[in-house]
């Protein structure tokens, strides 16, 4: 352990108690609350343990700078948004799409995520693309990851303006979770 | 910014069978090193607005209107980036148990009592030289189910957006010479001894505040370098 330099804080598990203390954040970006005007998609899914089990007691944050958050300048956090976990592993995020996928064509993220839970000792970085992004193939980020595991990133359609992305921890279905450089 | 990789050791393993909800929750494989000009460049911008009166001063919450039962503290630090440069105008939370070791959550079944003084979190931003300062009550040990005679060393929780994306940190604060050191695996999940002596606060006789409460401090640094001179 001698060679170690970095003095860096360490991170440790969220436990399963933070839901009080983060509550300002998801009463900030409930749907019903939200005030935007751009138009919305919703992506919804379930995150998974190893076992395939859902998580009902994860912090899922996302987080869509630049036009998305302008178009919610009056929110109390412009562009982010905090959702619990149900009791199902269920969550559901409500996006701000100024320009809808098809135009958008830039291959970012409609949202960058960072996972938190009981028994993750530190967050975790992904981020979620539209299937119907025509920029996928020139995506900066998804060029980077292996191309066996792209699909973990990507939400797929399931109806006018509806989505569909699962967070996996393990298996061989696992998310690709990111490290900025 | 940029963001140097971490040594093996420092983070906790992100699978530590001692620490039995890591076995299938943690992810397998590392984390791709990526490059990605958003989150080492921008962060959220929180409006002032979400913080309320009294967000800083956990002993003031009480539905009662009383104070909170326990041994009054302050906790205060820096945060800094790798470079020593100031984290300033940053959201930090924080939470905690009561001085009995009790949550105010519904998913705590631990037979201690809620105090109707203490709720148990707060909110506030470091300033211009990156230091933080709230008042709370120092938190008890609870036992969690982990292994047999489980229980957590005091620890008050931390949440921390630093100035870019990239540098969200969770952590826990721990006391000096809790007991339950040795015999705690979310502790020992950081295998590294000088990074998990890093997570202990220092007693402060600097801040402690005449009769009224006990200083503690607790210095943080996120990850990332180079910031602009603009702090972002």
């Amino acid at each position: 352990m001698s060679n170690i330099t970095s003095n860096i804080t360490t991170s440790q598990t969220i436990g399963p108690f933070s839901h009080e203390a983060w509550q300002w954040g998801v009463d900030a970006c409930t749907p019903d609350r939200l005030e935007t005007s751009a138009p919305t998609i919703v992506i919804t899914g379930v995150i998974h343990d190893g076992s395939g089990a859902p998580i009902n007691d994860a912090q899922i944050e996302a987080w869509t700078p630049g036009a998305a958050a302008a178009a919610e300048a009056s929110h109390p956090v412009p562009g982010f948004r905090r959702v619990p976990s149900g009791a199902a592993g269920e969550f559901s995020l409500r996006v701000s799409v100024p320009q809808a996928p098809h135009v958008q064509a830039q291959g970012e993220p409609v949202m960058y995520v960072t996972v938190f839970a009981r028994g993750l000792v530190k967050h975790q970085f992904t981020a979620v693309f539209l299937e119907d992004d025509a920029g996928l193939a020139q995506s900066a980020i998804l060029n980077q990851v292996p191309e066996a595991r792209r699909d973990t990133l990507i939400a797929r359609k399931t109806g006018d303006g509806r989505y569909r992305w699962d967070i996996w921890m393990q298996s061989e279905k696992e998310t690709v979770f990111f490290d900025y450089v | 910014m940029k963001f140097d990789a971490i040594e093996s050791g420092i983070y906790p393993d992100l699978i530590y069978p001692a620490y039995k909800a890591t076995v299938l929750r943690g992810p397998s494989q590392a984390p791709l090193r990526i490059k990605a000009a958003v989150p080492v460049e921008q962060n959220i911008v929180p409006a002032p607005r979400i913080l309320l009166p009294h967000d800083a001063d956990l002993t003031a919450h009480g539905a009662e209107g009383g104070e909170p039962l326990g041994e009054k503290i302050v906790v205060t630090g820096r945060v800094v980036d790798e470079d020593g440069k100031p984290v300033r105008n940053s959201l930090i939370e924080v939470w905690q148990c009561n001085a009995a070791g009790r949550y105010r959550h519904k998913r705590d079944q631990h037979n201690a009592p809620l105090d109707p003084n203490f709720n148990g979190w707060g909110k506030m931003l470091t300033d211009d030289d990156g230091r933080y300062r709230f008042v709370t009550i120092k938190p008890g040990p609870y036992p969690w189910g982990n292994h047999d005679k489980a229980w957590r060393p005091a620890h008050i929780h931390f949440s921390l957006f630093g100035n870019v994306y990239a540098q969200r940190l969770v952590t826990q604060m721990y006391f000096p010479n809790d007991p339950l050191f040795a015999f705690d695996p979310i502790f020992n999940s950081v295998t590294d001894e000088a990074a998990r002596d890093r997570l202990i606060s220092r007693f402060s006789l600097e801040h402690t505040v005449g009769d009224q409460m006990l200083g503690y401090e607790f210095d943080i640094v996120l990850r990332g370098r180079g910031a602009t001179p603009m702090g972002l």
